[in-house]
Parts: C-alpha cells; sequence; structure tokens
C-alpha cells in the first residue's frame, strides 16, 4: 500500500496553502499508510539561503549535537537562523559551495546524524507515525508554498524509523524529492551498481534509489522530465512515484499500471493521488479526476 | 419520493446499511450524497432500484450488483461494478482501473475514459467506454461485449477466451491472440441499438476484435507465443 500525495500552485503563489492541502490529502489516505507519515514542501526561505534539516542522533541531547553540527556548519557557510524542531536541527544558510561537501561535513558529526532534506526551497518533515501526528509535533498545516509531495507509508521490506520514511530527499542534489508507492524489484542489482560507484545508502528502502537514481541522471545533463522518462527504462516492478524539484512537480507510472494514482488538474493547480478520496478531501470541488495510463510521465512547472 | 442518503459523519458500513434499509422499506430512487470518492459504496444491492451518487465514488462501487440502475455524478476509483449480475451503472466521468471486472450481466457505462484493464476477465453483460480505454482492456475476457467509442490503448483484449470488442477509434497494439474480424449484421445492429439507448451516437465505424482461439490449446509450436501470454 502506501499513499502518494501532490499539489502544485500553477500561478507561482508562494503563499498557497500547500503544508494544509497535503495534511489533508494525507490524512484521508491514512489507512493506506499508518506506518509514518512525511511532505516535502517547496517554501519560500529567502533569497539564495539554504535551507538544513538534520536529523539528530539518539547520542546524547539534542541541544549538545544540535551546536556541534552548528559549529561544524560555520566553518564553511554563514549561518542565519538555527531552531530545534522535534527530532530535527533546522539550519537557514548562506552557502554557494558543493552540497556534498556540507553534507559529509554534518554527518561527520555523529555516526546517526542524517541531512534529511538540503535546498532553497525543500524542507522535507517526515516522522514514525500517522499524518495527525506529524501536525501535533510539526504543525505542517502553517507552512505556505508553490508546490510539495507527501507520504503516508505502510513497510513492506524495511525497517520502521525516520530515515526510512517518506519524502526522500536525493542526497547531492539540492531540492529534489520523491515519494513513491510500490516497490522497485531491481532494487538490489542497482544499488550494487551504485555502491560500486561510491554512491552512499542511508537506508534499506527501495524507494531511496529512485532519488538517487535522478540526482545522477540530472547531474549528467538530464532534464527532469527526461530523468523521470529514463527510470522507466531502468527501474522493474510496480510502482507509482512523484518527484519534485525547486520548480517543477512530476509523476511516473509503472508499464503494467498495478500502482494507483490519480490526477486533478484545473486552471489554477495540478493535484496528484493515490486515491481520489484524498483530492476530494483536501479540494472539494467539481474538477475533472483521471488516472494515468501505463508508462506515463508528466511534469508541471510553477509560473516564475 | 426521492430519499437521501448524506454521507458525512458516517461510516461506509453505516451509509450501506441506511442504502439497505430504505430498499427494505421498499423506497424506489435513493440519492446518495457527498460520496467523496469514499470505497465500497453502494455494494450488493439486489434489488432493481435507481441509486443515484451525487459526486464522486472510490473502490469496487456498485460491485457484486442484481438489479439496480445506478448513476455515479463524478468518477469511479478501481473495479467500479466489480462482478455485477444485472443491472445498469453509469459513470458521468472517468474510470479508474478494472472498471467492470469479472462482471456476468448488466450494462456498465463510462461517459468518460477507462484506465488499464477495463471489461477484465468479463462473462457476460455490456461495457461501454464512452472515452477512451487503456493497458490491458479486456484482458482474459470470456463472454460479453466492450465496445469503446475512442482510442484502445496497448494490448487490447490480451488472451481473451470469448466475446467481443468493437474500437471505434484507433488500436494502439493488439494483445496475444486477439484478431480483427468482419462484423456481422446482428454486430451492427446491437451497436446501434445499444448505444443509442444510452444516448452515444458514434459517427466512427467501429472495428471488431475477437479471440484467435490460438490459445485455447496448447501448441508447441507457438511456444513463443505462450511465452509471451503468460
Amino acid at each position: 500500500m502506501c499513499g502518494i500525495v501532490g499539489f502544485l500552485d500553477k500561478g507561482g503563489n508562494r503563499q498557497a496553502p500547500v503544508g494544509q492541502v497535503l495534511l489533508n490529502m494525507l490524512t484521508a489516505l491514512g489507512r493506506r499508510g499508518p506506518d509514518s507519515a512525511g511532505v516535502a514542501l517547496y517554501g519560500d526561505p529567502g533569497d539564495g539561503l539554504l535551507v538544513l534539516r538534520v536529523k539528530l542522533g539518539q547520542q546524547g541531547l539534542a541541544e549538545v549535537q544540535g551546536a556541534q553540527v552548528t559549529e561544524r556548519v560555520k566553518d564553511l557557510a554563514s549561518v542565519v537562523k538555527v531552531s530545534l524542531q522535534g527530532e530535527y536541527l533546522c539550519l537557514v544558510v548562506d552557502y554557494q559551495g558543493d552540497a556534498t561537501r556540507l553534507e559529509s561535513v554534518i554527518e561527520a558529526a555523529g555516526e546517526d546524524i542524517e541531512v534529511v532534506s538540503m535546498g532553497r526551497r525543500l524542507e522535507v518533515v517526515k516522522q514514525v507515525g500517522s499524518p495527525e501526528n506529524l501536525e501535533l509535533t510539526y504543525g505542517i498545516s502553517a507552512s505556505v508554498g508553490t508546490h510539495g509531495i507527501g507520504h503516508t507509508r505502510m513497510s513492506t521490506e524495511s525497517r520502521v524509523d525516520l530515515s526510512h520514511s517518506q519524502p526522500f530527499w536525493a542526497h547531492g542534489l539540492p531540492d529534489l524529492a520523491v515519494v513513491h508507492n510500490g516497490h522497485i524489484t531491481n532494487y538490489h542489482k542497482l544499488r550494487r551498481r551504485y555502491e560500486q560507484r561510491g554512491h552512499h545508502f542511508y537506508t534499506e528502502n527501495d524507494s531511496e534509489i529512485i532519488g538517487l537514481y535522478l540526482a545522477e541522471q540530472m547531474t549528467h545533463g538530464a532534464s527532469f522530465t527526461a530523468a523521470l522518462q529514463s527510470s522507466l527504462r531502468d527501474f522493474d516492478g510496480a510502482f507509482s512515484y512523484l518527484a519534485a524539484t525547486a520548480d517543477s512537480l512530476g509523476f511516473v507510472k509503472d508499464p503494467f499500471g498495478f500502482k494507483p494514482l490519480v490526477v486533478a488538474e484545473t486552471a489554477a493547480y495540478v493535484a496528484l493521488a493515490t486515491e481520489e478520496i484524498a483530492l476530494q478531501t483536501a479540494l472539494g470541488g467539481d474538477f475533472p479526476v483521471w488516472e494515468p495510463g501505463v508508462k506515463q510521465v508528466q511534469t508541471w512547472q510553477v509560473e516564475r | 419520493m426521492v430519499r437521501q442518503v448524506e454521507c458525512t459523519g458516517k461510516t461506509t458500513r453505516e451509509i450501506n446499511q441506511e442504502i439497505r434499509r430504505l430498499i427494505g422499506d421498499g423506497e424506489q430512487e435513493i440519492v446518495v450524497l457527498r460520496p467523496q470518492a469514499r470505497h465500497n459504496l453502494g455494494v450488493a444491492v439486489l434489488q432493481p432500484v435507481k441509486l443515484v451518487f451525487e459526486g464522486s465514488v472510490g473502490y469496487y462501487c456498485a460491485g457484486m450488483a442484481d438489479g439496480p440502475s445506478v448513476e455515479i455524478r463524478g468518477s469511479a476509483g478501481w473495479g467500479v461494478a466489480e462482478g455485477m449480475m444485472s443491472g445498469t451503472v453509469i459513470i458521468e466521468q472517468n474510470a479508474g482501473n478494472s472498471a467492470a471486472a469479472s462482471i456476468r450481466g448488466g450494462t456498465v457505462v463510462v461517459r468518460g475514459s477507462a484506465s488499464a484493464r477495463a471489461g477484465i476477465a468479463m462473462k457476460g453483460g455490456t461495457l461501454i467506454i464512452q472515452g477512451n480505454c487503456g493497458y490491458m482492456t479486456g484482458f482474459m475476457m470470456q463472454k460479453g461485449t466492450i465496445i469503446v467509442c475512442g482510442d484502445a490503448g496497448e494490448a487490447l483484449g490480451d488472451s481473451m477466451y470469448e466475446g467481443r470488442i468493437f474500437v471505434g477509434g484507433s488500436i494502439a497494439e493488439f494483445g496475444n491472440d486477439a484478431v480483427i474480424q468482419e462484423l456481422t449484421p446482428e454486430d451492427r445492429e446491437f451497436l446501434t441499438s445499444t448505444l443509442t439507448q444510452y444516448g452515444i451516437t458514434s459517427a466512427r465505424p467501429f472495428q471488431k476484435v475477437v479471440a484467435g482461439r490460438r490459445l485455447w490449446r496448447f501448441d508447441k509450436k507457438e511456444f513463443a507465443t505462450w511465452r509471451e501470454a503468460l
């Protein structure tokens, strides 16, 4: 099972109630995945600034760990804002350098410290539990932005913890995030290939490889749409997944139509969800809803 | 008199029990308000009542129906009218995967388009899709008729045993052992009368797709086809 959702305000309104819409959609799909819930929100933290959300480890006090990570970041970037939010350290920094370098400096601070998201627009908020609990802990409904994606998880093949929940930020490429419903059946084979090339995996969740794959394609010059297209050739299995960048949202449906996904598009927005119940609950109205066909890929861009 | 069932604040079971109770009371027309694309609404209705859903429905709506006349004023999720024995189910907009799966009788009309595997394992009845149909429509159908007024997706009629599929638009790809056959005068008559009954006037000439029957028996000379089909 698992439930995935996405929303994009086509007009590029940076104050669109993305957090509230995603929360309502996820709540409607909650029974599809009671293990964990999460959202990737594309807001407007400030011109050119980079937002980092860092999962702090279980080794010691959050305050102490947070301070240690912040000190490390200060060696590379000027820190504009620091806050502790639940299990996360949230940093807003002025940094123009290499994302991977910044990430590895942070993660060297402790064994289970992980940069959950990094981006000029992106913030990933996820945890174990229901969408309602995600709201109670982080108040995601207050978040505004242009677009976002979300996930409720029913784990079928890997453990249930914050790191294994979705969305997954594509480590290495700021702002790229993915939510996935299904199973990438050639995951182990692909993973071995990536590991031989030096890529690090944070989880044993097959969905993690989607972001890694897209990031590699896009780093080598593929457009967002082209990267999604080529994934159909390289992934086996039953899957519907959504991916988002700083200004785009897209979906991919597997070659057999094994996993559901419906789309509602109006002049103002596009909304995607595993089931229409999410669209009706969050956006209720008289919009046409359609289920994409097999091997279908489509992307939308926020107007600038 | 038309009786209304409000969905807001009720569980699916409560909604279905209320529909059942009204039918038991002898009501002839029931309107279900704000279905909000919830699953399993109006399943196993075995009486010839009129049941209207004022909005979209989720999975398996009107499944196992035997006799009712159902209208869905919105779209439908997976498996609409699955296993229907008799009656009519009309979906005003699009239908998700496996519309009219395994129906044995009755008629399902999708005014919009249907997604993958519409009419899978049909054992009778008629499925009319006014728009386009998706991948593997009519997969392993055994009896009955599918009419697609628009275009058909890939693997049309794959491994069908029997039955017939009429397509007004283009066919992206034939499934294993699905072949074109000439329309008989009875076919043309059936198409005209059936479509007219549901207010569909399609000017396009239909093609007819049936089983080539090569998969009925195993023939090792046709091993390649078998391997593909399985």
